[in-house]
C-alpha cells in the first residue's frame, strides 16, 4: 500500500518536473500530457478489468458520455466543465448501473461482446442524436482564451498539473480499491463468485459498486480529453478501437490488476503511436494500429501477465 | 400489406447468407470453445478474394467465393496451429485478446494492402429483378440466397457423413472420447478452425455479389454475426441456419419502421438483451 | 427450544430431475447432525439450498426463526449461516489469511479483519500457514482453511461439506475434536456431509439418511445404521466397506 502510493508520487513529480522544465507549448509536454492520460484511462479500466475480471470492450461510452456531457453542457448553457466533470461522472455512472442490470450475470467473453456492442450503440446514438450532440460532424469546445475556471489553454504545458491531479485520483482509487475491503471483494468474486457469496460478499453490490467508480473515473478522463483536444466526434470519443480496445491493451501491455501495468502500459504505447504517427502515418494508414494488433497478439501469447511480470519475475527469483 | 411482404422476402433471401457467414463463428465456438472476435475479419478477407477472382480471373463473385473459402480455410488453419491453439487452455482474457488483436491486425493488413477504397463488382444480373406475384425478387439476392443454401446442404452432407465431419462433431462434443477413438484433436482444431473461418469467408463472397467491400466491411458485420450465434445457440450449427433467416427478417422488417442508421441499433439493443436473457439462444438448448 | 434451522417440504428440480424431494427436519441449537447417503442423494444439492445457491421450487427454510429461502447467499451468510465447499473453494491467489481476511472484512474494518482472522486460523489450527499461498497447502490444510474462512462469517450455523476426505484416521480424529470445540466453546450449530462412517457416527449426535433426494431416516447413530432402509441404500455402494 505504501510503495503504492509511492510509485504515484513519484511519478507525479516526474510529471510535474516535466510540465515544469519542458517548452509549455512544445510537443514533449504534450506527449506527457498524452502518457497522462492513457495511464489514467487504462488504469480506470484496470479497476474493473483487472481487479473484478470483467474485460469490458464499451469503456468508450464513459469515456464519450463524459466527453460530450462536460462539452455539451458548455456550450448550450456555457456551463464550466469543472461543473460539467462531476455531472458526467455521475451520468456514467448512472449508465453503467443501468447497463449492468443486462449484462451483471455475463461471463467471460459475453461479458465483453455485450459491452463491446454496449459501446458500438452508444456511438451510433451520439451519430444520429443531433440535436444532443451536434450529429457526426462533431463539435469544438469554445475556446476564450486562457482560463483556469474553463480548464483551457493555449499550450500543452499548463495541463500537465490538472493531468497529474486526474492521474494521481484515478491512480489512488485503484490503490485503494486493491487494497482496501473492497479490494478483497472484488478479487474474492473474481476467484470463485459461489465461495465469496457464501463468506457474505454482495456479489451483484461489490461488482455495481466497482463498476460505477470505474465508469465514473472513465468519464472525468474523457471530459479532460475534449479540454485537451478541442474537438470531439462520436467516432473519436466512443471509439472501439481507440478508446475500449486501446484502454485495455495499455493495461494488458504493463500488466492486468496491477498499479504499475497501466503507467507502463502507457509509457510504451504513446510514445510509439507518436513515432508511427510522425514518421509513417502519411505513407500507409493503418500502421499503428497494426503494430498494435501484433503487439496484443504477441503480449497474450508469449507474456500473458504483461511487462510488469519482466522486474517482478527476475526479483522473484534472486 | 405488400411493404411487409416484400420486406419479409428481402429478409428471408439476405438471412439465408447471413446464415453462412455466421454459421462458421457457431462451428468454431463449438469444436475449439474460443469466442472468435476476428471472425468477420476472416469474412472480409473472403470479400477481397472473390473480388480479385472477379477482377482478374472473370470470376462471378457466387463462384469465386469457392476460392475465398479455399484460401481463407488455409489461413485460419494456419492461424489456429500458430496461435490459437497456444490459448486453447488459456483464461478467457487471454482468449478474447488474442482474437481481438488478430482482429485489428487482419483489418489493418487489409487497409495497408488494399486501401480504404469501397469496391463493388458488376454481374449482368445485379439490376434484374423477377416478379413473383406483388413481390419484386431481385436476382441477386435470390441467387444469393440459392448459393447459401447449397452451401448450407453441402456443410450438412460434410458434418454427417464424412469421416472428417464425425470427427469434428465428435471432438466438439468430447474431445477425450475423440482422442480414444484415434482422433488427432489437435489436427482437427486447426480444420474446424479452417472450416469455420472458410465458411465466413464464403459467405463474404457471396455478400459481395450484391454489396460491397472495404477494410471495415467485417467491423459492420461483426455485431451482426454474434446476434444471428447468439439467437441460434452458439455452437449450434441448425440454429446458426436458422438465427440468420430470423436476423435478416428482423433487420428488413425495421426499415420500415425506423431510419437506416438506427437499424443498427436495433439489432445492438436485441443483442445484448438476447446474452442477458437468453443466453442458450432462443432455438433450444446449448450443444455445448 | 426453537430450532435455529428449520426445512419444511423443501423440493429442488434440475429440469426433470427431481434432486431433492419434499425434505423435512429441524435443527437445535449446538446440535451436531451428521447428514449421510450414497453419491447423488442429495446431500450437497441440500446444502445449497440451505445457503441460498440454488432455490428451492417448493417449501420453506427458517434460519433462527425466519424465512430465508429465496434470500441471496450472502444475505443468509450474514444472518448466520455458511457453508464450505466439497473439493475446497479458497481463492487461488490469496494466502490463506487473506483468504480469511476477505470473509472477516464484510462486517469489519480492515485491521480488526485481520486480527479476527489470525484468530479463526488458530482455532483450527492453521495459524503458522497463515501467510502460506493455497496452492502450497495439502488438501486436510485446505478444508481446515475453509473451516477458518467461514468462521471469519460469525457463523450460527455451519455446514461441512466432506472436510475430512482424504484424511488419514489421525488427522480425522484432530479434526473431529476441533470441530467438537468449535461447538463446545462457541456454540456453533454444525451439519456435516461425510462419506466415512465412522468417523461421522463418532462426532454426530444424531443422523439424518438421504436417498435418491429423500429424506429415509432420522435418528441417533446407533438407530440409524440399524435402519433397515439406510442399510438397503448402502448396499452394494462402494460406501458400505466403510461402515
Amino acid at each position: 500500500m505504501m510503495r503504492s502510493l509511492l510509485i504515484i508520487a513519484a511519478v507525479a513529480c516526474v510529471a510535474l518536473l516535466l510540465g515544469a522544465v519542458l517548452q509549455p507549448r512544445g510537443y514533449a509536454v504534450r506527449v506527457v500530457c498524452l502518457i497522462l492520460l492513457a495511464a489514467s484511462l487504462g488504469q480506470c479500466w484496470n479497476i474493473v478489468g483487472g481487479l473484478a475480471n470483467q474485460v469490458s470492450l464499451g469503456h468508450a461510452a464513459f469515456f464519450g458520455i463524459g466527453a460530450y456531457t462536460s462539452t455539451m453542457l458548455q456550450i448550450k448553457f456555457g456551463l464550466s466543465p469543472w461543473a460539467g466533470l462531476p455531472i458526467g461522472m455521475l451520468f456514467a455512472a448512472l449508465v453503467s448501473v443501468l447497463l449492468s442490470i443486462p449484462t451483471m450475470r455475463l461471463k467471460g467473453p459475453y461479458f465483453s461482446l455485450a459491452t463491446l456492442a454496449f459501446g458500438e450503440a452508444c456511438r451510433i446514438v451520439a451519430t444520429a442524436a443531433t440535436g444532443l450532440t451536434g450529429g457526426p460532424q462533431g463539435v469544438s469546445v469554445p475556446f476564450a482564451g486562457n482560463s483556469w475556471l474553463l480548464l483551457q489553454f493555449r499550450g500543452a504545458g499548463a495541463y500537465v498539473p490538472v493531468f497529474v491531479g486526474l492521474f494521481v485520483v484515478v491512480c489512488v482509487a485503484f490503490t485503494l480499491l486493491a487494497n482496501g475491503r473492497l479490494g478483497y471483494m472484488l478479487r474474492a468474486i473474481r476467484e470463485n463468485e459461489d465461495a465469496a457469496e457464501v463468506t457474505g460478499i454482495n456479489t451483484l453490490g461489490v461488482r455495481l459498486a466497482g463498476g460505477a467508480i470505474s465508469a465514473a473515473l472513465t468519464a472525468a478522463t474523457g471530459t479532460m480529453f475534449a479540454q485537451f483536444t478541442f474537438f470531439i466526434d462520436p467516432d473519436i470519443v466512443f471509439s472501439a478501437t481507440s478508446i475500449s480496445i486501446r484502454a485495455a491493451l495499455i493495461a494488458i501491455l504493463g500488466g492486468v490488476g496491477t498499479l504499475a501495468g497501466p503507467i507502463v502500459g502507457a509509457l510504451v504505447i504513446v510514445p510509439l503511436e507518436e513515432l508511427l504517427s510522425a514518421y509513417l502515418s502519411n505513407k500507409a494508414a493503418g500502421i499503428a494500429p497494426l503494430i498494435f494488433g501484433l503487439i496484443l497478439i504477441g503480449i497474450v501469447v508469449w507474456r500473458p501477465s504483461g511487462l510488469v511480470s519482466l522486474v517482478t519475475q527476475r526479483r522473484g527469483r534472486t | 400489406m405488400i411493404a411487409v411482404l416484400q420486406a419479409l422476402a428481402d429478409g428471408l433471401m439476405i438471412g439465408g447468407v447471413y446464415g453462412v457467414i455466421a454459421v462458421g463463428l457457431s462451428l468454431v465456438f463449438g469444436v475449439l470453445g474460443i469466442v472468435n472476435f476476428a471472425q468477420a475479419e476472416f469474412m472480409m478477407l473472403g470479400m477481397y478474394v472473390a473480388w480479385f477472382a472477379w477482377r482478374y480471373l472473370g470470376l462471378d463473385p457466387l463462384v469465386g467465393a469457392a476460392l475465398s473459402f479455399v484460401a481463407v480455410f488455409c489461413l485460419g488453419a494456419l492461424v489456429q496451429r500458430l496461435l490459437i491453439q497456444r490459448i486453447m487452455k488459456a483464461p478467457p482474457v487471454a482468449q478474447i485478446f488474442l482474437t481481438v488483436g488478430l482482429l485489428i491486425v487482419l483489418e489493418n493488413s487489409a487497409l495497408l494492402l488494399f486501401g480504404p477504397e469501397f469496391r463493388t463488382v458488376k454481374t449482368a444480373y445485379q439490376t434484374r429483378a423477377l416478379m413473383i406475384g406483388p413481390i419484386f425478387v431481385s436476382v441477386s439476392y435470390l441467387s444469393a440466397f440459392v448459393a447459401a443454401v447449397i452451401v448450407s446442404g453441402g456443410l450438412w452432407l460434410v458434418l454427417t457423413r464424412t469421416w472428417i465431419g464425425r470427427a469434428i462433431r465428435a471432438t466438439a462434443q468430447n474431445p477425450m472420447a475423440a482422442t480414444l477413438f484415434g482422433v488427432d484433436t489437435r489436427w482437427i482444431y486447426a480444420v474446424a478452425f479452417g472450416l469455420g473461418t472458410g465458411l465466413s469467408a464464403l459467405g463474404g463472397g457471396i455478400v459481395l455479389s450484391y454489396s460491397s467491400v472495404s477494410p471495415t466491411s467485417g467491423s459492420q458485420y461483426v455485431v451482426l454475426m454474434f446476434t444471428v450465434v447468439v439467437l441460434g445457440g452458439l455452437g449450434s450449427v441448425m440454429g446458426a441456419l436458422v438465427g440468420g433467416v430470423i436476423v435478416g427478417m428482423i433487420q428488413s422488417l425495421s426499415t420500415l419502421v425506423m431510419p437506416i442508421q438506427l437499424q443498427n441499433l436495433a439489432l445492438f439493443t436485441i443483442f445484448i438483451a438476447l446474452l442477458a436473457f437468453r443466453p442458450q439462444g432462443l432455438l433450444g438448448s446449448p450443444s455445448r | 427450544m426453537t430450532p435455529i434451522v428449520e426445512v419444511a417440504g423443501v423440493t429442488v428440480r434440475f429440469g426433470g430431475l427431481v434432486a431433492l424431494s419434499d425434505v423435512s427436519f429441524a435443527v437445535r441449537p449446538g446440535e451436531i447432525i451428521g447428514l449421510i447417503g450414497p453419491n447423488g442423494a442429495g446431500k450437497t444439492t441440500l446444502f445449497s439450498a440451505l445457503v441460498g445457491l440454488n432455490r428451492p421450487d417448493a417449501g420453506a427454510i427458517a434460519l433462527d426463526g425466519q424465512r430465508i429461502d429465496g434470500l441471496r447467499p450472502h444475505r443468509i451468510a450474514r444472518l448466520g449461516m455458511t457453508k464450505t465447499f466439497q473439493n475446497t473453494a479458497l481463492f487461488p491467489a490469496m494466502t490463506l489469511l487473506d483468504n480469511v481476511v476477505t470473509a472477516a472484512a464484510v462486517r469489519l474494518p480492515l485491521g480488526a479483519a485481520r486480527a479476527l482472522a489470525r484468530d479463526c486460523l488458530e482455532k483450527v489450527g492453521l495459524g503458522a500457514a497463515a501467510d502460506t499461498d493455497i496452492d502450497d497447502l495439502t488438501f486436510p490444510q485446505k478444508a481446515l482453511g475453509e473451516v477458518a474462512r467461514s468462521l471469519a462469517t460469525a457463523p450460527k450455523v455451519l455446514l461441512l461439506d466432506e472436510v475430512m476426505a482424504a484424511l488419514t484416521p489421525n488427522e480425522m480424529d484432530a479434526v473431529v475434536a476441533t470441530l467438537r470445540e468449535l461447538r463446545d466453546r462457541e456454540g456453533i450449530t454444525l451439519v456435516i456431509v461425510e462419506h466415512h462412517m465412522r468417523a461421522i457416527m463418532r462426532i454426530s449426535e444424531r443422523i439424518l439418511a438421504l436417498n435418491f433426494g429423500q429424506l429415509i431416516a432420522s435418528g441417533t447413530p446407533a438407530e440409524v445404521s440399524r435402519d433397515p432402509q439406510v442399510v438397503t441404500a448402502y448396499l452394494g455402494q462402494p460406501d458400505a466397506s466403510h461402515a
